[in-house]
């Protein structure tokens, strides 16, 4: 299974990264971005800095100040603002997304590089309830893209400003997440064409489980859920699964849950048996 | 021709009896005339009486639905939820339900009892003005705690012994609300304390875990355990007051865990009938009352106390 959890180190680089970075200190997070673009650099990797503060920690990079323009000018380094990636991209959609980096990740291969590995701070979208939702979704379905081993890497930055609500929405759609404050209750990712939940699910992240699944890109050849990571789930979090996997199945879309508790399978029978009493029947008539 | 039937509503009554003679001397003829009267008959009651009324009644034990008491109802907040559901099923094919249940079996325990005339109170409050149906239910006045019995004469709105004698009851429907307000009796050995706030679910789920594994419960019990904490201070900080305050001890027989705060709940019904996939929220005591080896749940302007009670 891919790595998942938090990351207290500088983040190294391997085939399927999809790392969440929230920072509070501008030092160390200049130096995961040097660290972040070595590791593509030693992979042979092309390198994408998208966002201001990211061209920023680029500029503030002693080990890549001097290759800079030399990576530019081969095209091995690659720069865009917001407004450029806008730009690039078209209207900030998932699907939009997937497609502009589905291409890019193509033509960095075809033109020799071993893969295209991204740095992104969006920061602005995720502060945004209304293009948060978006770039929630965006975030699932391009892990999605990245746990497919296609070459794509990607390591998104958030200021650590941002509402706690903001950060857990975000950070629990990333396999491995480095954050100053609270870690996310649970994780949402890929794997080997499934979708893994790890760590906790209560009450308080129900609402958030559900709106992360509902992200999830799932085709007509159906969805895997696999739960064996998951630490504790209580009745709402086995809702929002129980849910989940109803609707895709009123689609004629098969789910199957794997990995699963005993205690887990208990509540989701108690849940389906409680439904089944409570049909429409109108007694008083 | 249109025929209208009576509406007699809910029929609840409890059966004294005495020996396996005298149970299906009282049973017997309750169980016939609801068939021959084409009512479906559902019978819970623990193993040994089944088997008894099932040999008794023969061929007719075919035309009759069979519950295992002590397994439906362990723990009896579970019991009126399977009669709602057994209703509710019956009601709407069109057919007239008759049941018969004995929740305060012999064997059970103190809190047990205790918890059955809670839930004999509560089944009148449960389905009184619903449907018509009739409740029978055998007490064995021979074995029981004299409590038990005569408690029985308080919660039932009728009675009558195997012989079929009408006994004068002192039901009283304002009951439940006194019974659902009472004081759980204090522990008596020492008790570990804790409060918890809204951050605090996590860290109030790995306490009760940590108590529940050095008391040596089985991995199956502390994962259950841990549930019913996170749903019950869950509760607390959502309806209680945002805090609230969680006891463990050890009773003979049993480890306790208390979730105590100030909220109040209004309807004594919580947690015993499940509400439907598409509501958010409400199902967190009556998972754990499914779950969970006794429940008790005391609500009154004084607060709210859930005492969860697993056996050793």
């Amino acid at each position: 299974m891919r790595d998942h959890g938090t990351l207290n180190d500088l983040p190294e680089a391997g085939t399927t990264d999809h790392l969440c970075w929230v920072y509070d200190d501008d030092a160390l997070f200049d130096r995961a971005v040097e660290a972040f673009l070595s590791g593509g650099l030693e992979r042979g990797e092309r390198l994408l800095c998208v966002g201001e503060r990211v061209i920023e920690s680029l500029r503030a990079s002693h080990r890549l100040a001097e290759e800079v323009a030399a990576l530019m000018a081969a095209g091995a380094l690659q720069t865009q603002t917001l407004a450029q990636a806008y730009e690039a991209a078209g209207p900030f959609l998932a699907e939009n997304q997937r497609t502009y980096y589905e291409t890019a990740t193509r033509r960095a291969l075809a033109e020799g590089y071993r893969g295209l590995r991204v740095i992104a701070e969006v920061s602005v979208l995720a502060a945004d309830p209304v293009t948060r939702s978006e770039l929630v979704r965006w975030e699932h379905v391009a892990d999605g893209l990245i746990a497919q081993n296609v070459g794509f890497t990607a390591m998104c930055a958030y200021n650590g400003e941002l509402a706690d609500e903001a950060l857990a929405d975000i950070a629990s759609v990333h396999p491995v997440v480095h954050t100053p404050d609270a870690v996310p209750a649970f994780q949402l990712f890929f794997d080997d064409g499934r979708i893994v939940l790890a760590g906790s699910v209560d009450t308080f992240g129900a609402d958030r489980l559900s709106r992360a699944l509902a992200a999830s890109p799932v085709g007509p050849e159906g969805a895997v859920l696999d739960l064996g990571p998951l630490e504790f789930v209580d009745v709402a979090g086995c809702r929002a699964v129980v849910l989940w996997a109803r609707g895709l199945e009123a689609r004629s879309v098969p789910v199957e849950i794997r990995g699963a508790s005993p205690l887990f399978r208990r509540m989701s029978e108690i849940l389906a048996a409680g439904e089944v009493a409570v049909d429409d029947s109108d007694e008083a008539a | 021709m249109t025929i209208l039937q009576e509406h007699v509503g809910f029929q609840h009554e409890a059966l004294f009896y005495r020996g396996d003679d005298g149970f299906l001397a009282g049973l017997l003829p309750f169980v016939r005339d609801g068939l021959e009267h084409d009512e479906d008959v559902v019978i819970a009651e623990p193993r040994t009486r089944l088997d008894l009324l099932r040999d008794a009644l023969g061929s007719d034990a075919s035309a009759v639905t069979f519950f295992d008491m002590a397994e439906i109802g362990q723990n009896p907040a579970r019991i009126i939820g399977v009669w709602d559901r057994v209703l509710r099923e019956h009601t709407d094919a069109g057919r007239t339900l008759r049941g018969v249940g004995e929740p305060a079996f012999v064997g059970r325990r103190e809190a047990e009892l205790v918890e059955c005339r809670l839930h004999e109170l509560l089944l009148n409050h449960a389905f009184d003005g619903g449907p018509s149906w009739r409740l029978l239910c055998p007490y064995d006045e021979e074995h029981l705690p004299r409590s038990a019995t005569r408690g029985a004469l308080h919660t039932h709105p009728g009675a009558m012994t195997a012989d079929g004698r009408r006994l004068r009851g002192s039901y009283a429907a304002g009951a439940v609300t006194d019974a659902f307000a009472t004081e759980l009796p204090r522990p008596t050995d020492a008790v570990l304390r804790g409060i918890y706030g809204s951050g605090d679910i996590p860290a109030t789920r790995r306490t009760v875990g940590q108590y529940a594994r050095k008391l040596g419960l089985p991995e199956d019990k502390v994962e259950i355990l841990q549930l019913a904490a996170s749903e019950l201070a869950t509760n607390s900080v959502r309806h209680g007051g945002g805090t609230g305050t969680v006891a463990m001890w050890v009773e003979p027989g049993a480890a306790v865990v208390e979730f105590s705060d100030s909220g109040r709940v209004s309807d004594p019904l919580t947690g015993r009938l499940m509400p439907p996939l598409e509501q958010e929220g409400g199902r967190g005591v009556y998972l754990v009352n499914q779950l969970c080896d006794l429940v008790q749940l005391r609500s009154s302007d004084n607060g709210t106390v859930v005492r969860v009670l697993t056996w050793l």
